[in-house]
């Protein structure tokens, strides 16, 4: 790209984490001189929601009809959306319980009590606007920043990673979560990139970086092992929707997971 | 003809965690109106999390805020302890704390410098501030960074640590990391003092001086800290977390998707690290007591600014206090990382002080699932209290340029350093 790159950062609903793991990056200070800071709400007071941008980082998921109209504006400004995180992806934690209706989580939280804005279930950035890129991660690795960022810089375009986090947990050597401790690890069927963090921990993936694509075998392989270390179908799926709620194929894929496995 | 008065507004301030704005509006006697609106989408935790598996309802709850996850889930976690009837060995806890105390660190670093400082210099950006601050930008990244990296090392991550499980922890860091981290905290007491001097000169506006009811948690074994077992009040009243409804009502408020906290039925209260200087202030120990002692008249408990300054105290204090609490741990080496925890039927509270102020988890525990949540986060107790003071700031104000009354009210609200996000959670009526 030629000259300052014009860059802004916009919080939807969300933890803001994706955002606070990207200024807690030092690296953040050798790209200034290269970039403009457009919109960042979190680090500058003089930021503009509606002002054109070169690439335009969306974090959190989309939970107020506000919030669909400022997507639909940074979309129109933007000529790179970069959806950042679990929530912009996937909707997010939030999501969790997708299938029950807004009318009840709001009667379970707020009771009779009322508020001026408007407010809807929690959905992924795609839902209303078209994504040019996906940067993933709960919150994303501060490598996956990087490597978005100076693809970019270098007029070049990110790959996305399209094998699961088990193949680094295997590279790095730890012992498998799954096979050993019997635990629920989602990591054959997560996307990969994160150096099987949590697995290097001794702790079962969650599946942070949402499901790999599906047609393959590494879901026949888990459904084994699921079976053989007697975790139900139910409780798969429910840890399945924890990051993957708004994923249209996850009934489907869990279903592939038991095919042919006799519960 | 009567004037007309147009709503000064911020729609979105600026460093703060999350989205929220400010609405003044000023009638023909002064002010009339002042709202924080919460526009920040609601996100359902407590209900989202009930029926679900208690691991995973804890791998969930700490993503409520990334600038104080590990207070979430060092929370929540001691809350379902609790209600499963376990409690961690010594050394688990005080490894525990040390986890805690890097989120305090990094946050308090984060929040001094990058949020807070940026008014007092003119700058609208942290990051413009390199050129002429490279000290101070220096002691802010050196810090932030110890932070950081004592969550990754305990946390497996600086953001949503999920290395904390019932029982223990997932993996310990060796031996020499621990002495690492010891070394590098020994190093950072210096900053962590430049840091509290700096504060120290800044202006702290009497505009919003006046009483302030602090609640804070009392710390556990009467050593300046994060965990305790009861809730301390500053007209002297305390009572045990288990009892927080008795004491504190939530209610919802039209303008925000967060709900507002009061003590006794109405009263607003504040949270934060200028409660438990007020409120504990004979725990301390070591160099951040010699400063608390130098530097009473500025630490006052009248003014919602002195939560800046008391924060830079922390700095220090935790500093000093993360080093005791390694060698605690080193004298015990080696430590086993998780006791066998048995998820029994139960239910559990626990008060912790987050880096902005109390956090409340009450978990119910059945059959492995979470049956009930309650959370109360820092900025939903605090809120009440943010709006008098923006308030107070506005009404000796609304005559002034709207820029200026911006500026100054904005200033008030990132003293409480809000967690805007953290607070739209929300609780079961």
């Amino acid at each position: 790209m030629e000259g300052k790159v014009r860059i802004g950062f916009y919080a939807l609903t969300s933890c803001y984490g994706c955002q606070l793991q990207l200024a807690m990056m030092d690296e953040l200070l050798q790209l200034l001189p290269h970039a403009e800071i457009v919109c960042w709400f979190m680090l500058e007071r003089d930021s503009y929601e509606d002002e054109p941008v070169d690439i335009a980082f969306i974090e959190g998921s989309v939970s107020t009809e506000e919030e669909v109209e400022l997507v639909k504006k940074i979309r129109e400004n933007a000529k790179i959306v970069v959806a950042v995180g679990s929530c912009a992806i996937h909707g997010g934690v939030q999501s969790w319980e997708k299938d029950k209706s807004l009318e009840e989580l709001w009667k379970t939280v707020y009771g009779d009590g009322k508020v001026k804005f408007e407010p809807k279930m929690a959905e992924p950035v795609e839902n209303y606007i078209k994504v040019d890129y996906r940067i993933y991660g709960c919150p994303p690795e501060k490598k996956d920043f990087l490597y978005a960022l100076g693809t970019f810089l270098v007029g070049s375009w990110p790959e996305d990673i399209d094998y699961p986090v088990c193949v680094e947990c295997r590279l790095k050597g730890h012992p498998c979560v799954l096979i050993e401790k019997g635990e629920p690890c989602l990591g054959p069927i997560t996307r990969a990139g994160c150096d099987a963090r949590c697995p290097g921990f001794g702790v079962a993936c969650i599946g942070c970086r949402g499901a790999i694509g599906y047609d393959v075998a590494w879901f026949d392989s888990l459904a084994r092992t699921f079976k053989e270390k007697g975790i139900s179908k139910e409780d798969i799926l429910q840890r399945m929707k924890m990051f993957n709620a708004h994923n249209p194929k996850l009934e489907e894929m869990v279903e592939k997971i038991f095919q042919g496995v006799e519960e | 003809m009567k004037n007309l008065y147009l709503p000064i507004t911020v729609d979105h301030i600026a460093r703060v965690e999350g989205k929220g704005g400010v609405e003044i509006v000023v009638g023909d006697e002064g002010v009339k109106e002042v709202k924080l609106n919460i526009i920040e989408g609601p996100r359902f935790f407590e209900a989202i999390t009930v029926g679900k598996k208690l691991d995973e309802a804890l791998a969930v709850y700490p993503r409520i805020c990334s600038f104080c996850s590990a207070a979430h889930k060092l929370t929540a976690v001691e809350a379902a302890e609790k209600a499963i009837g376990f409690t961690p060995r010594e050394e688990i806890q005080a490894l525990r704390e040390v986890l805690y105390i890097g989120d305090m660190i990094e946050s308090h670093a984060l929040h001094l410098y990058l949020l807070v400082l940026p008014d007092y210099l003119g700058y609208s950006n942290p990051l413009k501030m390199v050129n002429e601050y490279k000290k101070e930008i220096g002691i802010a990244l050196d810090l932030k960074n110890l932070g950081s990296w004592m969550m990754d090392e305990l946390g497996a991550r600086a953001i949503h640590q999920e290395n904390v499980v019932l029982g223990g922890f997932g993996k310990l860091p060796d031996k020499a990391t621990l002495e690492t981290m010891k070394k590098r905290l020994q190093e950072a007491l210096p900053k962590a003092e430049y840091t509290f001097e700096l504060f120290s000169k800044l202006e702290q506006y009497e505009e919003v001086e006046g009483p302030i009811i602090h609640m804070a948690v009392k710390p556990r074994g009467d050593v300046y800290g994060i965990y305790g077992d009861y809730i301390k009040v500053s007209d002297g009243f305390e009572f045990p977390v288990e009892d927080y409804k008795k004491h504190i009502v939530e209610k919802v408020v039209e303008h925000s998707f967060a709900k507002h906290s009061f003590y006794k039925g109405e009263k607003p209260f504040m949270v934060g690290a200028l409660p438990r200087l007020v409120n504990n202030a004979e725990t301390l120990y070591g160099r951040a007591k010699e400063l608390y002692e130098s530097h009473r008249d500025l630490l006052r408990p009248t003014n919602p600014f002195a939560n800046n300054l008391a924060q830079a105290l922390e700095l220090v204090y935790f500093t000093e206090r993360a080093i005791d609490l390694i060698d605690e741990a080193l004298a015990k080496w080696p430590i086993a990382p998780r006791d066998r925890v048995e998820v029994k039927d139960g239910f559990g509270v626990s008060a912790t002080e987050a880096p902005r102020g109390i956090v409340t988890y009450a978990l119910e525990v059945k059959d492995g699932r979470v049956a009930y949540a309650d959370i109360i986060t820092p900025t939903a107790y605090n809120f009440a209290m943010m709006e008098v003071h923006v308030r107070m700031m506005a009404e000796k104000h609304y005559n002034d340029d709207p820029e200026r009354l911006k500026y100054l009210t904005e200033m008030v609200v990132r003293a409480y350093d809000p967690c805007i996000s953290c607070s739209v959670h929300v609780a079961r009526l």
